[in-house]
């Protein structure tokens, strides 16, 4: 782990869409260990700040540092040295339904392995113990060999989740995780978030106020791309989230 | 405050709707009135061209020739010697088949990479975007040549080497297959693979994990498919004389060994059947693709489950292969040697500046027009046959309620089927090359019997395709007619004449546009047209108007293909 300092730090991040301004403007730190829930209404830009995080986007002006570097200025390698850093479980998951689960868990470790190792690894699927702690954690100890589209909806999640453990960042981030799970199911997924990083930081944008108390240590809401929003998690109540949610 | 700007694009959009002229009865019934007039006048112009020659149309002498060819049926020649020359023969097409496909492949992955934009990790910049635009502007150009042609060009720089023929089909298949794996890598999701760039995979990793697993049965479904069509290129390339089932073809036509050919007929119809029975066995386990769709220009859908007859052919491929290499003995010295590159400088620098042939603009405009004349009466040919054939080899799906009535039926069905699809086959299979050199026994050259050769020729294809489409045809609302009192026959009329009508319009274009290219093929063995003149004028390397007839073709081509695709897209809307 790197020394101390801001696990996060946006200045004057702005990401447009055409004419379109989907994160505006936003001046944020998170240190490291927090873990932030990210709420507000659809449209909002939560998906745009999480994606400017991992460098799958890229501010149209500001500044976007993680785990300190400058995202901004990196290209190539020294990009990817920090992405390998950051896992991120997207609003889709992400997983290839055509192979198997071992080749979907290892994609976590794709940042650290050549190409070749890659590709070895594609070709001639070994289970290792890395992989098979990881879906065992999950509780998917038997799913190693399934192919990923026969999976129901929940174990896909959980084999993301297995994919965020073999690659052992020190920032997570998730995009709505648990919209589509049951209120027990969905706690336990936070659970299994935050063993994966179990001193890291964590991102998560989520819906349900109560989770968010429950599982992270400080909320930020957006409306309309800007932070309008930002206290301590257990902070949160039923006005605030009207006022955040309010069609106005 | 509105939360999302997303509403205010409803109204433009509603506009538009409503903006869309109505499409009234009269509207459709007058559409349909001037496309069937264009095309009576068009095929009526062609009809007129291919029969407005000076001399004589039927050559009576010929009739005699053909008569003995025809009687020669009952008794192929099987003398041990010559089955080892068929067999060898058969061997040699093979090999090029195979090796053509492979190298297409090779050209297709790259090319792939390069074009579709799923492969790249931000979206392309000045540089790269106008590599990609020359890049497809040659792939274009590529495509537009026929196999045929490209063998001559080979012939002439590499002599009558075996890698003519591998060349020749590598090369204008690469292009059509790079198109075509860009077209599905691009079709396949792309967020797994932004995922894993997202964590730091390198591009190769993320492309090999994220990318390929989706897309891999269309690709090997399409290699396959690819693999039949170079089949029947091969065999036609024969003429070129570097050997193979064609090639023996074409001598024991000049030498009128009438047995001979039944035999080598024979051949050809084995090996492009078993091919394409083996090939659509593969294609129909890997993914919901069928040639029409492929051919049509759309991509299919995977299919889910691993079929292991698939694995194994893919294995049985790669094996077969490299023993095709070896067995070749196609070598690569040949390209880089410093014979070829010097008469590779040496035509490049005779193909230009390009000049007009003999005869000047009037020739050149006169072989042009004999070109559609011939693509046009060749497709009326080869809807005739469609027509007659089709329905024939169309699976009819019984409707559930009288199973008694269809098992009665069955077995005279079967024969009938079985019946039509072999006519089929051995339409298609038999190469447009050899039609030719029959239509040109009983006619004088010209547009006529290079209609007549390639109409039967494409016929073959286009029966199938039809066949094919008509068959995964939605019954449904035929079957509800019936179910609804209405008589079979009449229901069959309402609900499956109008879409089967129209599908068969749309490969009709489609094949059109092909026939026009493929018009090449019956003009090197000297029917009419563009193709004709091309191999006149390269008998007597008079390249710089070779190089003309060349930028001639490809400029028919390409406005046939531009003036299909705009019909195509009129109809279907
Ligand atoms: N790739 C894109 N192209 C154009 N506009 C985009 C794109 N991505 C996001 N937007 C726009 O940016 C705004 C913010 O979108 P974003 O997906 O970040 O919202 P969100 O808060 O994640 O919403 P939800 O809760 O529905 O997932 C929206 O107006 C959206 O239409
Ligand atoms: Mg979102």
């Amino acid at each position: 782990m790197t020394a101390a300092g801001p696990a996060v730090r946006l200045t004057g991040a702005t990401r447009r869409f055409g004419d379109r301004t989907a994160v505006d403007a936003v001046d944020l730190t998170i240190h490291q260990g927090e873990r932030v829930a990210l709420l507000g209404p659809s449209g909002a830009g939560k998906s745009t700040l999480l994606a400017l995080l991992n460098a799958s986007l890229r501010p149209t002006s500001g500044t976007v540092e993680v785990l300190g570097a400058d995202l901004a200025t990196l290209t190539g390698p020294a990009l990817r040295v920090v992405q390998r850093r950051v896992g991120t479980i997207g609003q889709r998951l992400d997983l290839v339904d055509q192979v198997r689960v071992l080749h979907n868990v290892n994609a976590g470790r794709l940042g650290r392995w050549s190409t070749g190792r890659s590709l070895l690894a594609l070709a001639l699927p070994r289970p290792d113990p890395v992989v098979v702690s990881a879906l065992e954690a999950v509780g998917l100890g038997w799913a190693v060999h399934e192919r990923t589209e026969r999976l129901s909806g929940g174990e896909r999640q959980r084999v993301a989740i297995a994919r965020l453990l073999v690659q052992d960042p020190e920032l997570v981030l998730a995009d709505e995780p648990v919209s589509s799970l049951d209120p027990s199911r969905a706690s336990e997924v936070l659970g299994l978030l935050r063993a994966a990083t179990p001193d890291g930081t964590l991102v998560v944008s989520l819906h349900q106020p109560e989770l968010a108390r429950r599982h992270c240590t400080r909320a930020i809401g957006l409306q309309q791309g800007r932070v309008v929003l930002d206290r301590p998690a257990d902070e949160l109540d039923d006005a605030l989230l009207a006022e955040l949610y309010a069609l106005t | 405050m509105s939360l999302d700007t997303r509403p205010a694009d409803r109204p433009a959009s509603t506009r538009a709707a409503t903006e869309r002229p109505r499409v009234t009865a009269r509207r459709v019934a007058l559409r349909r009135l001037v496309g069937t007039g264009l095309v009576a006048l068009v095929v009526g112009w062609s009809l007129v061209r291919s029969l407005s020659t000076d001399g004589a149309l039927v050559n009576t002498g010929g009739l005699r020739l053909l008569g003995r060819l025809l009687a020669a049926v009952g008794d192929p020649a099987t003398s041990p010697d010559f089955l080892r020359i068929v067999l060898d023969a058969a061997l040699t097409t093979v090999v090029y088949a195979a090796l053509g496909t492979a190298g297409a492949l090779v050209i297709g992955v790259a090319g792939a990479l390069v074009l579709s934009d799923a492969t790249w990790r931000h979206p392309p910049g000045r540089v790269v975007g106008a590599i990609r635009l020359v890049l497809r502007g040659m792939l274009v150009g590529v495509r537009a040549i026929h196999e045929l042609i490209w063998a001559l060009l080979f012939v002439s720089v590499l002599g009558l080497d075996p890698l003519v023929a591998v060349l020749a089909i590598a090369v204008p298949f690469g292009a059509q297959t790079a198109k075509v794996f860009a077209e599905i890598l691009d079709a396949a999701p792309r967020h797994p693979v932004s995922a894993m760039r997202a964590s730091g995979a390198r591009s190769a990793a993320a492309l090999a994990y994220g990318l390929v697993p989706a897309a891999i049965p269309l690709l090997l479904s399409y290699a396959f498919y690819r693999f039949e069509c170079a089949i029947r290129s091969a065999v036609v390339l024969g003429v070129v004389g570097v050997g193979g089932l064609g090639q023996e073809m074409v001598l024991s036509l000049q030498s009128r060994n009438w047995d001979e050919v039944w035999t080598l007929v024979a051949a050809v119809v084995v090996l492009s059947g078993v091919v394409d029975v083996w090939s659509s066995k593969v294609r129909g386990d890997l993914a919901v693709v069928s040639c029409s769709d492929w051919s049509g220009g759309s991509t299919g859908t995977p299919r889910g489950n691993r079929s292991s007859w698939a694995r194994w052919s893919a294995v049985f491929a790669a094996v077969g292969l490299v023993a095709a290499w070896f067995a070749s003995g196609v070598s690569w010295a040949g390209l880089v040697s410093a014979r070829t590159r010097e008469l590779t400088v040496r035509l490049v620098d005779d193909l230009l500046p390009p000049a007009l042939p003999p005869g000047g603009w009037s020739v050149l405009g006169g072989a042009t027009l004999d070109t559609l004349a011939m693509a046009v009466l060749a497709m009326v040919v080869a809807v005739g046959v469609t027509l007659v054939v089709g329905p024939l080899a169309t699976r009819v799906r019984p409707v559930g309620t009288d199973e008694g009535a269809a098992r009665l039926t069955r077995a005279p069905r079967l024969v009938g089927r079985v019946g039509a699809r072999g006519v089929l086959l051995v339409l298609r299979s038999v190469p447009p090359t050899v039609w030719a050199a029959l239509a040109l026994l009983v006619l004088f050259p010209g547009v006529l019997p290079g209609a007549v050769a390639l109409g039967l020729y494409t016929g073959g294809i286009l029966g199938r395709l039809v066949a094919e489409a008509w068959e995964s045809m939605d019954t449904r609302p035929r079957d509800a007619l019936r179910a609804a009192g209405v008589r079979s026959g009449l229901a069959a009329l309402v609900a499956v004449l109008p879409p089967s009508s129209h599908q068969l319009v749309t490969y009709t274009l489609y094949r059109f546009e092909i026939c026009v290219r493929d018009t090449a093929i019956v003009g090197v063995v000297g029917a009419a047209g563009l193709g004709r003149l091309f191999a006149e004028n390269l008998s007597v390397f008079r390249f710089s108007a070779v190089t003309t007839l060349l930028l001639a073709s490809f400029a028919v081509s390409a406005a046939s293909e531009v003036l299909g695709r705009r019909i195509r897209r009129a109809i279907s809307a």
